[in-house]
């Protein structure tokens, strides 16, 4: 590890070697039937890089649905642009 | 001094003896204990098989099973699970070497007999090479993990 790496920790992008996972895509389907259950909720851990519209492009392939994960966790985020590596959000439905 | 060597081989197994028995005894109350917590929660699923691959047919089963993938490739996890569970919430961690967290996703399904739940991640500015891990954790709990490559 070399002292850029050190001293930018998982900043991730400025650190040299440090890999970059801002722009994986995920998915997933079952043969089983989605839950119907209420309480269901999916959620989402945040990833260095990521921003609200990041993860509404994801989720829902639109970014402007960044909004519907903000109001889904206010009690989380009191600022739109700054959520950290590690928080779980609530997805609301699409 | 024979007769005496005789005595302690004679109190050495018996004492073997024993510990077997106190060994076969904490087994078996182990057992009972696991056979009546699925007696009691009758509705639960468990996860039986984790494989990676690259791809998959419409039962949602690899087509194309590997542990070593390209980096231009999409990479799935396919899961299995067997029971009941109206609301199981199934979730796969994706992480690299350093233990950074590529990606973590969520479904919660309704299973029923034997299920099969495919997670896929991809990236389009290519994976880097490296060794990656995914983990599968099924109500919060980890239940199955598979090591791969990006060569």
């Amino acid at each position: 590890m070399g002292v850029l790496d050190k001293l930018f920790g998982n900043g991730g992008k400025s650190a040299k070697g440090k890999a970059d996972f801002s722009d994986v895509r995920s998915g997933s389907s079952s043969t089983a039937p989605a839950s119907q259950s209420v309480g269901s909720q999916r959620t989402y851990t945040v990833v260095a890089g990521d921003s609200l519209s990041k993860i509404a492009k994801r989720e829902y392939g639109d970014a402007s649905k960044w909004q519907r994960i903000f109001e889904a966790n206010r009690d989380k985020i009191q600022n739109p642009d700054l959520i950290h590596p590690g928080q779980v959000l609530n997805l609301p439905q699409g | 001094m024979r007769r005496y060597d005789l005595t302690i081989a004679a109190r050495a197994g018996l004492l073997a003896v024993t510990l077997v028995a106190m060994g076969c005894s904490k087994k078996d109350n182990t057992a009972t204990v696991d056979t009546g917590s699925s007696a009691e929660t009758a509705a639960v699923a468990k996860v039986t098989d984790l494989k990676v691959g690259r791809s998959i047919g419409a039962d949602k089963r690899l087509t194309d099973e590997t542990d070593a993938f390209r980096p231009t490739d999409v990479i799935y996890a396919v899961v299995e699970t067997k029971g009941a569970d109206p609301n199981a919430a199934l979730l796969a961690r994706w992480t690299f070497q350093d233990g950074q967290v590529v990606d973590e996703s969520s479904r919660s399904i309704a299973a029923a007999g034997e299920d099969v739940t495919e997670f896929h991640i991809s990236k389009p500015g290519g994976w880097p090479k490296g060794k990656y891990k995914v983990e599968v954790l099924l109500n919060g709990q980890p239940v199955e993990s598979e090591d791969f490559e990006v060569k």
